[in-house]
This record gives structure tokens, sequence and C-alpha cells, in this order.
């Protein structure tokens, strides 16, 4: 029950989200971009979370956030996967001096510090919704790598593997028979906890001024917050600030939770020692 | 262990070669844009553009240019900051002290309060209280650490005014004591100290809860209890001893994550470290300082790695031998 209880919080909030980000131009009241109002102005009917510096909605800042946050976890989740997932099961597949080779790559890749190697890049690339994807993705992959290497390589020498092999199974029927099967709801759980990082990562870049300056991300809407001088000390933090944090909290939870109940699914031997 | 030293030197040697490759390798770089009369990043100091030109040597090959840079770095040579006109390794020197202060602090609280509540909430697993516990620990966990330090700022900072908004030190401070001088530093590092405990809690808690949780069903863990052993000793001497090594294995990577939480908690308190040295470089677009702070960050978390790998194998006689 516990597992199901993880899963359909996780999917649940998730597809709110998701919801909010399809039907952004519906659900928002202005165009984020547009200067609707005074500066500065407090919640009212008009702009229910008021108004930043520049004169724009914030609660319609808010709800193309979602958009933001949710293209750059697919992008950078299916890019970290894709990436992951052809090394480890080229590793794994492979064995022997290039098996050797790409998980030495990949220690190296997880011995790193990740922020600061983030920001060395980000600062060299430049700034872009599509040079976020590409960092994270560049930067997470070898997490996946790992663990689908050691899942390929524990199915490949499993006894009903070998034998169908023995039988004269093809690379490309016992792939597809056998070992896709197998790692598939790997794949899944990386792919969740990967889009999990990539949000935390995408508000964290935004945050330091390293996203793309003109997409309304949270982690944006948060930075240009606090550099107004002396916001902690009113109250504007209460509408300005607190919404875009709590929205980036609750979506990577909602992954996070999604992550942990696809996990604990695959894995049945888990809820026994919950 | 030898083979974990050389391991880890053959990884030092890779940064090195990524951090001169890269600028090098990308579009737009930011040395020729230093350089270029035209470009919005030209330095107008004739003589820093002396400099910069001297220390890259541009004009030479390109294996020449790695030899001198491999030299410098070994030799703390790091080049000069465009910024404040100052060697790069002097800047770092007066940085890396707050950063380490702020990370072992938040490293070491954190480990404690890891180790005796997530003991705690394994014994009473299932309970309200161990549920509740879990899920601020992935609550608290998952946040941005940057949001969590704001809403700390807040609480204490503005709407309490118990501690200092920002800094590592009160401002133009004389201290007559050095006393005074720690009681000072200490304020001041109580708050970003406690934003990054709490988000290394989040991980370091529910990694000790499920470690215990997993000893608790062992056989041997049966057998002492049947043996009328102390809950007291079942607890601590049996349950969260065996429940160390995952939690001494995790410690490298909990370093990382000090780390990056660091550069954010950093920035947002405007504390002196390196975290807030890097923000500051890739605001002013300060390329030898980025590259400077990225080799010596990543010689720290590497060293961290190394430490943690010797403790481990201290513990785990089982891999003595590896």
């Amino acid at each position: 029950m516990a597992r199901h209880r993880d899963l359909i919080f996780g999917l649940a909030l998730l597809a709110l989200f998701v919801t909010i980000a399809l039907l952004g131009d519906v659900l928002a009241p202005y165009d984020p971009h547009a200067f609707v109002g005074r500066s500065l102005e407090r919640p009212s009917p008009a702009h229910p979370l008021g108004t930043n510096d520049a004169g724009q909605d914030i609660l319609s800042e808010l709800i193309h956030g979602a958009r933001i946050s949710l293209i750059v976890a697919l992008g950078a989740a299916a890019g970290t996967v894709a990436l992951g997932t052809l090394v480890g099961g080229v590793a794994g597949a492979a064995g022997g001096w290039l098996d050797g080779l790409l998980m030495r790559l990949v220690d190296v890749l997880m011995a790193l510090p990740r922020l600061p190697l983030l920001i060395l890049l980000a600062s060299l690339l430049g700034t872009g919704l599509f040079q976020t994807i590409a960092i994270i993705a560049l930067l997470f992959w070898p997490t996946t790598a790992r663990v689908v290497r050691a899942q390929v390589q524990s199915v490949r020498r499993r006894g009903y593997v070998r034998m169908a092999r023995n039988f004269g199974g093809g690379t490309g029927y016992l792939l597809r028979r056998h070992i896709l099967p197998q790692i598939g709801p790997l794949i899944a759980a990386s792919l969740v906890s990967a889009a999990a990082q990539a949000v935390a990562m995408e508000a964290g870049l935004a945050f330091l001024g390293l996203g793309d300056p003109t997409a309304k991300s949270w982690g944006l809407m948060m930075r240009f917050a606090l550099n107004l001088p002396g916001l902690l000390l009113t109250d504007r933090w209460l509408w300005w600030l607190l919404p875009p944090g709590v929205c980036v909290t609750l979506l990577i939870l909602a992954l996070a939770f999604t992550g942990m109940g696809l996990e604990r699914t695959s894995h049945p031997q888990l809820e026994r020692r919950q | 262990m030898k083979r974990r030293v050389l391991s880890y030197v053959l990884i030092l040697w890779i940064v090195l070669t990524i951090n001169f490759l890269l600028p090098r390798l990308l579009p737009g770089d930011p040395l020729a844009a230093l350089l270029d009369p035209t470009n919005s990043d030209y330095v107008f100091d004739a003589e820093v553009r002396a400099a910069l030109e001297v220390y890259y040597g541009l004009d030479r090959p390109l294996p020449e240019q790695y030899g001198r840079y491999l030299l410098g770095a070994v030799t703390g040579d790091l080049g000069r900051s465009i910024r404040f006109n100052r060697p790069v390794g002097e800047l770092i020197r007066t940085r890396l002290p707050w950063t380490l202060l702020l990370t072992g602090a938040a490293l070491t609280l954190a480990s404690l309060f890891s180790l005796l509540g997530g003991t705690e909430a394994a014994w009473r697993r299932g309970t309200w209280r161990d549920r509740a516990l879990v899920v601020v620990a992935m609550v608290v966990g998952n946040a941005p650490v940057y949001f969590v330090g704001m809403l700390l700022l807040i609480l204490f900072g503005a709407e309490l005014g118990w501690l200092p908004l920002a800094g590592g030190r009160t401002p133009f401070a004389h201290y007559d004591t050095p006393l005074a001088a720690a009681a000072d530093i200490g304020q001041h590092l109580l708050l970003p100290a406690l934003t990054l405990t709490l988000a290394l809690l989040g991980s370091k808690f529910l990694l000790v809860r499920n470690n215990v949780v997993g000893v608790l069903g062992e056989d041997f863990m049966f057998i002492l209890r049947a043996k009328g052993l102390p809950e007291g000793r079942l607890k601590w001497a049996h349950a969260l001893r065996n429940a160390l090594l995952p939690f001494v294995a995790h410690l490298a990577a909990h370093a990382g994550m000090a780390i990056t939480g660091a550069v954010f908690i950093e920035t947002l308190f405007n504390y002196p470290g390196m975290g807030r040295l890097i923000f500051e470089a890739v605001g002013a677009r300060d390329y030898p300082v980025i590259q400077g702070a990225f080799l010596v960050v990543s010689t720290v978390v590497l060293t961290a790695n190394l430490l943690a790998d010797v403790l481990n194998a201290r513990l785990d006689p089982r891999l003595r031998e590896a």
C-alpha cells in the first residue's frame, strides 16, 4: 500500500503541474512579459499576487514558470537517460577494455564537484534554455550509466539469457526480448530522478544568474525578488519569494515521490525492509 | 590503497586538463574576447592585458601553453584576476578558509544529528513520529537550499532580529580579544551553517534511518535481543554501528553536496567564501578566477573523497585489499 501511496501522490502533483504548464495561456491572467500594472503593487483582485518591480503580474509569471521548469526537466532528463543508457548499455554488453575505459570516465565525472563544473560550463557556453538543458544532461548521465551497466551485466549472466544465446538468439533478439524489459523499470526511475535534479539545477542556475535571462523561470523570479534591496524586511516576500520557492520544492517533491514509488514497484523486496 | 591514490592523481590531472582545454575548445574563447578591442569584454587596463597575454602565452604553440599551465598550477600560480588585478591564488587563500569553516561545521552537525535522529527514527519505525520525520527530511532535503536559507533569514534575521543578515563578520570591526573575534564570526556563521546543515540532513537522515531499519531485520539483532541485551546497547552499540559503513561510504558524496550548497548559501548570505567568489567572478566574467576556483574546489572535493576512502578501508576490512 505504501508504495502506491508514494506513486499516487507524486503522479497527482506532477499531473497538476503539467496541466498548469499546458493551460498556462488560458490560466494566466496576463502575459508574463507585459507591463500591466504599477511597480511593486500589493496583492489585489486584479493581481492576486501583486506585481514585481517592473510592473509585471507575478501570478502570470508563476504559471509560466511551470512551463520552463517542465521543459528543462523533460529535455535534460531525456538527454541524461539517453546518454546514460547508451554508455551504460555499451559498457555492460561489450565488457573488456571498452567497459573499463567508459567506467573510468564515469568515475571521473562522478568524483568532480558538479556545481562548480556546471558554473564553469555555463559561463563559457553562454546562457539559454538549450544550453541549460545540454549542460545538465552532460553532467548527470554517469549515474544512469552506472546503474544500467550493472543491470545489463547481471541480466546477461542469468541462466535463461545464456540459454537463449546458446539456442542461437541474436544480439537484437536478446536485447528486445530479455535485456530491455529488464532495464525498462530502471530507466523509468532514472528518468524521474534525473528530471528532479534538472528542475533543481535549472532553478539554481537561474537563481545564480546563469540561466536564460528571457525565460520567466521560478529561479529567476527568486533572483529578481531577492535583488530588491530590503525585500526581507517587508512582507513583500510573502507573495513574491514564497510562491516560486514553494512551487520548485513541490515539483521536485512530486518527482522524488514518483521516483520512489517506481523504484518500489520494480523492486518489491524493498517493501519488506520499510 | 596505493591504487586509489593513483586513481585520484589521475582524476586530478584530468581536471587540470579539462580546465585547460575547455576555454580553448569552446566557441567564444573568453581570453580572445578579453584581448579583442571590438568586444564588449575588452580589458582596458593595458597592464592587466599585458600580464594576461604573457601569463597565458597565447602566441605560443598549444603544447607549450599546456606545459606552462601545468607548471603554474603545481606551483600555485593560477593567473591574475581581471577584476581585482591581483593573483588568483592570493584571492583564493583569503576565501577558502571561510568555505572550509562553513562546510566543516555543517557536515559535522548534520552527521551528528542524522546519526542520532536516524537511529531513533528507525527504532520507532512506522510510528507517526517516524513518518513525520521522514516527510520533513524529504521536504527539507529536496527544497532548494537558497530557498530554505531565505526562509531562515526572514525568520531569524529580519522578523526576530536575532542574527546578522549577511557577511562573515561585522564590517570594520576591531576585536580586543581573540574570543570576541570568534564570537562575532560564530554569530555570522550560525545561519549559513544551519541552512547547510538542514540541506545535508535531508539525505543523511534518510540514509541512516533506512540502513538502521535494514540492520534491525538481521538475525544477529534477533539473537542479541533474545540474549537479553539492554535496549541502549542494542541500539547504539549494534544497530547504529552496523549502519555506519554506508554512512562513511557516502561521506564523500556529502562533501560534494556541501560544496554545491555552499555556493548558493554564500551567495545568499553574502558570505566571503569560495562560492561567493565564484558567483562574483561569473558576474564579472573574471575567467581566471572562475577557473582557479574550479581547480581548488575540485582538489578539495577529491581530497575529501580520498580521505573517505581511507576511513572506509580502515572500518571495513573487506575493502583493504581492493
